[in-house]
């Protein structure tokens, strides 16, 4: 069954699981020894053999793989102390209110546990319960590791879960590690004052890789194993073939350095392989990078008709002529009836047909209002403004099909 | 069967359901609906599987994005990121990318949150619908599971989506080779969010939108896709906490080709159509290029166009096209100066007292819009001049009032004229811009009353000769019958929108109303009571 497959199809799965995977993405930065990973493996396991409490903050942009290497590291420590170690996680887009935290808590340890939980319990019952807990595993010397993932979240409001954590870190009896992640790099100035005397300022940065190890990595991601599950040819000459693609990768680098950007880029070429021949070329990587980078807002300008194109002139030019606050009775009065007696256009419409228009700018979300009390107000009399600059409307203009040469001339003056 | 089952809401019981002798009634009909309980086959857009040929050109002028989407949703079983569909309103991406997940028989979760309106009903939405939940009469129209904030449906969702994966496990290992229609295919689950530009709308302390966008990284499981439809762009969505962007793919408006394509389809006589369309299409694709405005334009205006053929299945030559484009001619610039309206159906013996009159007057309207258009709703007299007295107590500032509406009904201003100096033209011009720029002022409900009352004297003592109009006012001109009526009136005003309600005042501390009619619709309605309404109109 395996040789009547396409083995270009085996590789395409293969390679979208890997970069759909972040313990994958995130191993070849686990090796060197003042690598991020070992520091926190080195942190964290010094807390579980000597009983000791620790914490610490992940820092560094969304997509540096803070989560992905924290879950390495716990899952080497599950793997190395076995039944030592139980791991609760919390997000603050999801548990930042503290009624909601406990619970989140009392549930993860119960079923850690094999205990009932109880959705009726109250907050009081739940933090007692993760206290009790907290000491009943210091003293069967079990360390407890909290996640806390969005950690900035977490510091809005009166930060009670962070104070009753960090507060029971400070007793004898438990053993404790709390770790935060969060994309803020500032998170730890979020502190309350008594948060932060309790809270070992242990900070990670994780910083977008350099250019030698987005190489490593986009090769550690690409090549195709040469063992049984592909034929083998077809895997040396696949990765024979990754190496024309390298330069695409410094373009990429120089807008956005990170590595989700780098997977997300991976993946929109890697689906674009050509399943007949088998290979990734040069013209799969340019797809890819035009469609990750793109200009929304000149996309819906050339969706736009030539009613509303006018509309957006009209605008433009009353910004022009440094009238701050305008409406769409001002703009229907003053340009376009202007512009229609001026040039005696073709496309003079009645203020019904121009009012549907400009609700479709609104919808597009090319020009916005400026207020948003809303509602007392009839839709000819807000206040608008354009959202998009006059360069990107003249562009626009430019580059649309069948544009009246009028509105070019009048974007121009 | 239903008592011991039954959740546990407890119900009142009413005179009716007690009256009747219910549980025999109640077993059957829940026999009868039980007797098809959802399946994990459900999942699937149901029907019979679609090829890919058939699915591209059913939609005209979309095969890149088809392709595309096939692309990034990958051979059966391999793990995607989280996708991004946008573009403007009738481009096709929701059926897209439905019809596409019934060519591949996934099977998939649809929740829009258009529908489903707040956090809870999209939570719960999504969950009954993976644990093949229905809403029946056994468990009282309940969900499954109570799902109020993100952390309670980021529980249930976990555990309702292993059920599910684990069923599809195991359904793959029975099913084998075969393939049967509507049967599920693959070890994937799909979720599907339509409408996401509404939940920027929604209460921001639950954080749902950047929630939406990393569940993928928060839920961990390769086995579930994540897309996303909206109709605005991806840069609409950035906020100052960042979030992992998927990978947008974008539906443009369509092109002028791809519009006659989707036009002739299911047409009777699509070369007659697309004469037709040679005519109306450039013209009106100027002013909107949206599919459902044009098409709703484009069905009278065919009736129309075919009115002089005898037999529509006519082949049209050269000579016959010149012919029936002559005839659309004037009803084409008619139409595009119109927004598409629903036709109301009127009777026959209406119709025909309106198209005696139409002939009548569409000699003197030829190609001219038509002015003396009736307000197609009802409205009692009372409330007509109550519309008619709020606008102008938005349009006219307080202190004419005094002078407009005297006890002769105001006709006097206008007889002494002053030679208009540059200064009062000036003055003129800016009191208009202000006009323009405020828009309608607020009023108390003080002076709109007494403006009422002004304007139905008025009236009353005016000769008029139907005089019929002015008896439905109530019991003569006596005050204390109209005033009554005149409130309950205003606030059936105020719920249709016409009039609204403000804040109140600090200083006066009552609250303050404002017309939000357009002048168009007073002047219809003054036209139909026939009032002066220009005369009481303060023009600056």
């Amino acid at each position: 069954m395996k040789g009547q497959e396409n083995p270009a199809e085996d590789a395409l799965i293969l390679l979208r699981s890997r970069i759909c995977d972040p313990s994958f993405v995130f191993t070849p930065f686990s090796d060197s020894p003042d690598s991020n990973y070992s520091k926190l493996k080195f942190m964290i396991s010094s807390s579980v053999t000597e009983a000791c409490n620790n914490s610490a903050l992940l820092l560094g942009p969304r997509g540096s793989g803070k989560m992905a290497v924290l879950e390495l590291v716990i899952r080497d420590l599950l793997a190395e102390h076995v039944d030592m170690i139980s791991v609760i996680r919390l997000n603050g887009l999801l548990h930042s209110d503290d009624n909601c935290a406990v619970k989140e808590i009392a549930r993860q340890l119960c079923v850690e546990h094999q205990l009932l939980f109880s959705k009726m319990a109250s907050f009081d019952d739940n933090s007692q319960f993760m206290v009790a807990m907290l000491r009943e595993c210091g003293l069967a010397h079990k360390t407890i590791i909290f996640v806390l993932d969005e950690f900035d979240f977490f510091t809005e409001g009166k930060q009670r879960l962070l104070y009753s954590l960090l507060d029971a870190l400070q007793s004898v009896t438990s053993q404790a590690v709390v770790i935060g992640v969060s994309c803020r790099l500032d998170a730890d100035q979020l502190l309350e004052k008594r948060v932060r005397s309790r809270f070992s300022h242990r900070k990670l940065l994780f910083l977008p890789p350099s250019k030698e190890d987005l190489q490593r990595l986009l090769e550690h991601i690409l090549s195709l194993p040469v063992d049984m599950s592909l034929p083998h040819d077809y895997a040396a000459e696949f990765n024979a073939k990754l190496h024309r693609l390298k330069e695409i990768i410094n373009a990429l680098q120089n807008s956005d350095s990170t590595v989700e950007n780098l997977l997300r880029f991976l993946f929109h070429a890697v689906c674009q392989m050509d399943l007949e021949s088998g290979f990734l070329s040069l013209d799969n990587f340019r797809t890819a990078m035009s469609s990750i980078q793109r200009q929304p807002k000149m996309e819906y300008l050339q969706d736009c008709s030539v009613l509303e194109l006018y509309i957006l002139v009209c605008m433009k030019r009353l910004e022009a002529k440094e009238q701050n606050s305008y409406n769409f009775n001002s703009v229907m009065k003053a340009e376009y009836k202007g512009i229609h007696e001026a040039y005696q256009t073709s496309d003079y419409y009645v203020r019904n047909v121009c009012l549907r228009a400009f609700e479709h700018l609104v919808q597009l979300e090319l020009i916005g209002f400026m207020d948003n009390r809303g509602n007392n107000q009839p839709i000819e009399f807000r206040a608008v403004k354009l959202l998009i600059s006059s360069h990107e409307l003249y562009q626009g203009l430019k580059s649309y099909r069948s544009c009246p040469a009028i509105l070019r001339k009048l974007v121009d003056q | 069967m239903g008592k011991e089952e039954s959740p546990q809401i407890t119900r009142r019981t009413t005179r009716s359901s007690s009256s009747t002798p219910n549980p025999k009634n109640g077993v059957e009909t829940a026999k009868a609906t039980e007797s098809h309980p959802p399946t994990i086959n459900d999942l699937v857009f149901g029907g019979e599987p679609i090829k890919l040929e058939e699915l591209i050109s059913s939609f005209p002028g979309r095969r890149i994005q088809i392709l595309e989407l096939l692309r990034l949703l990958g051979p059966l079983n391999s793990p995607m990121f989280p996708l991004f569909l946008y573009g403007g309103t009738s481009t096709g991406k929701t059926s897209i990318i439905l019809q596409i997940f019934r060519h591949l028989s996934r099977p998939f979760v649809y929740s829009s949150c258009l529908t489903c309106y707040s956090p809870r009903i999209l939570f719960e939405s999504i969950i009954n619908q993976l644990l093949l939940h229905r809403k029946n009469a056994n468990n009282g129209y309940a969900s499954a599971k109570r799902c109020e904030r993100p952390s309670d449906f980021f529980v249930s969702l976990r555990e309702a989506l292993s059920s599910v994966l684990n069923t599809l496990k195991g359904h793959l290992g029975k099913s084998g080779s075969k393939k049967l229609a509507g049967r599920v295919n693959g070890r994937m689950i799909y979720l599907i969010f339509d409408n996401l530009e509404l939940v920027r709308g929604w209460d921001k302390s639950f954080n749902i939108l950047p929630f939406l966008f990393e569940l993928n990284n928060i839920l961990k499981m390769p086995e579930v896709g994540l897309i996303f439809i909206s109709k605005v762009s991806p840069d609409a969505y950035y906020s100052n906490m960042g979030y992992t962007e998927p990978i947008p793919i974008f539906f443009p408006a369509y092109t002028e080709d791809s519009l006659r394509q989707i036009f002739i389809r299911n047409q009777e006589n699509p070369r007659l159509y697309s004469s037709f369309l040679d005519v109306v299409l450039r013209p009106f694709s100027r002013i909107t290029r949206r599919v459902d405005e044009l098409s709703t334009s484009f069905s009278p205006l065919f009736k129309k166009y075919c009115e002089p053929l005898s037999d529509s299945g006519l082949v049209a030559n050269e000579d016959m096209k010149r012919k029936l484009f002559s005839h659309l001619q004037p009803h084409l610039v008619l139409a595009l100066n119109e927004i598409f309206r629903v036709q109301s159906w009127p009777s026959p013996g209406v119709e025909a007292n309106q198209e005696k009159s139409k002939r009548k007057s569409s000699a003197n309207k030829f190609g001219g819009r038509e002015a003396f258009e009736e307000i197609d709703f009802h409205m009692s007299t009372s409330a007509k001049y109550l519309i008619i007295s709020a606008f102008l107590a938005s349009r006219n500032p307080a202190t004419l009032d005094a002078s407009l509406f005297d006890s002769t009904g105001g006709s006097d201003n206008r007889k002494r004229k002053r030679k208009s100096s540059e200064k009062s033209i000036e003055k003129k011009e800016t009191a208009e811009q202000e006009l323009l720029m405020k828009g309608p002022g607020t009023f108390p409900l003080e002076r709109l009353l007494a403006i009422f009352q002004c304007i139905t004297s008025v009236a009353e003592s005016s000769p008029d000769e139907d005089q019929q109009n002015n008896e439905g006012l109530g019991a003569g001109n006596g005050d204390s019958g109209l005033m009554s009526d005149v409130l309950l009136q205003l606030s059936s005003l105020c719920n249709a929108n016409f009039i609204s309600k403000g804040g109140t005042c600090p200083l006066e501390g009552s609250t303050r109303y404002r017309a939000t009619i357009s002048e168009d619709l007073a002047l219809k309605v003054a036209r139909s009571l026939k009032f002066p309404l220009s005369k009481y109109l303060y023009r600056g």
